[in-house]
């Protein structure tokens, strides 16, 4: 394999809790916190520190909201968000078809 | 090895792209309170002697939006009850799924109802073509919720087929005398049968 392609997969996504917040998100226009908890089981501290990571690479937007009198928290990926995500998955393809040609 | 390691990782990311987009609000609620409305409906019209064509359509016609808006409401508590937004993506893509098919099942109950000389379709195939329909328009949401969905779209669909075939034999089933118990049978004994089905299942899987 190529190493070149596997140093080049974006640290902030390769892992695993980010990598599934930001692959939840690629598949819909946003979704709120409590249901990518849910849907991740993940701890509300362990979601939160990943969602800030996001956040502060520029993947991820966070918006905060009042439905109903009751604090909603939605978050969505940033048009940097999609293009990261693109790379990646593009990137492991590159290593299944590298390591196929062989 | 680096092959597969790659290929597994696509492969959780797809698995999580796909359960991002599925609905996942509790049904077991909404199905067994469409179950019992559609029980209920079909014992009071039937005892009733809710029998002429107008007013066999309009009580069924009011019904349906009785259930809907039951519906609408159950699933807004859900997801107040979660702090999540109501109309969220896949809560949308359900609803376009499911309107062509319940659009179509409207306008004919209503050309039924407001035309009397309207001979397109007798009124006594209104039930069998509104279980058809649903049953199109379940199975269209199913591409979006979990497998039973669209499996119970199916089960209508061929109750409706059932109810067609039936005509060749008798008239007892699709008349609007015997439309209130094929009303109530199929569309309040599906939803409740089903409903209970799900109240113990989602309940296991949220347990685990």
């Amino acid at each position: 394999m190529n190493p070149q392609s596997f140093l080049q997969l974006d640290r902030v996504i390769h892992e695993k809790g980010r990598l599934a917040i930001m692959s939840m998100l690629a598949a819909t226009p946003e979704l709120s916190f409590t249901e990518m908890r849910d849907a991740l089981a993940m701890t509300d501290g362990n979601l939160t520190t990943h969602i800030r990571t996001l956040q502060e690479a520029g993947y991820v937007s966070v918006t905060k909201s009042f439905q109903h009198n009751r604090p909603l928290t939605t978050c969505s990926l940033t048009a940097a968000g999609k293009k990261a995500f693109t790379n990646y998955i593009n990137l492991l393809e590159q290593i299944i078809q590298q390591t196929k040609g062989k | 090895m680096e092959s597969n390691w790659a290929a597994e990782h696509l492969q959780v990311i797809r698995t999580l792209m796909e359960r991002s987009a599925l609905y996942r609000r509790a049904l077991a609620p909404v199905m067994i309170f469409n179950g019992l409305l559609g029980v209920a409906g079909g014992i009071v019209g039937w005892a009733l002697h809710i029998n002429s064509a107008q007013a066999f359509i309009g009580y069924w016609a009011a019904l349906g939006v009785a259930a809907l808006i039951g519906s609408f409401l159950l699933v807004r508590r859900q997801a107040l009850k979660e702090s999540e937004p109501f109309w969220s993506p896949p809560t949308r893509r359900i609803a376009q799924a499911l309107l062509p098919a319940l659009f179509v099942g409207s306008i004919a109950g209503v050309l039924s109802l407001a035309c009397p000389n309207w001979d397109f379709l007798q009124p006594w195939a209104l039930p069998a073509l509104w279980i058809l329909l649903y049953g199109c328009a379940l199975t269209a949401a199913g591409f979006f919720m979990h497998r039973g969905i669209k499996l119970l779209g199916w089960l209508f669909i061929l109750t409706g087929c059932a109810l067609i075939a039936s005509r060749c034999q008798t008239d007892a089933l699709l008349s609007l005398s015997g439309g209130h118990q094929v009303m109530g049978g199929v569309f309040g004994g599906l939803h409740l049968a089903y409903g209970i089905y799900l109240y113990f299942t989602e309940q296991r899987r949220n347990e685990s």
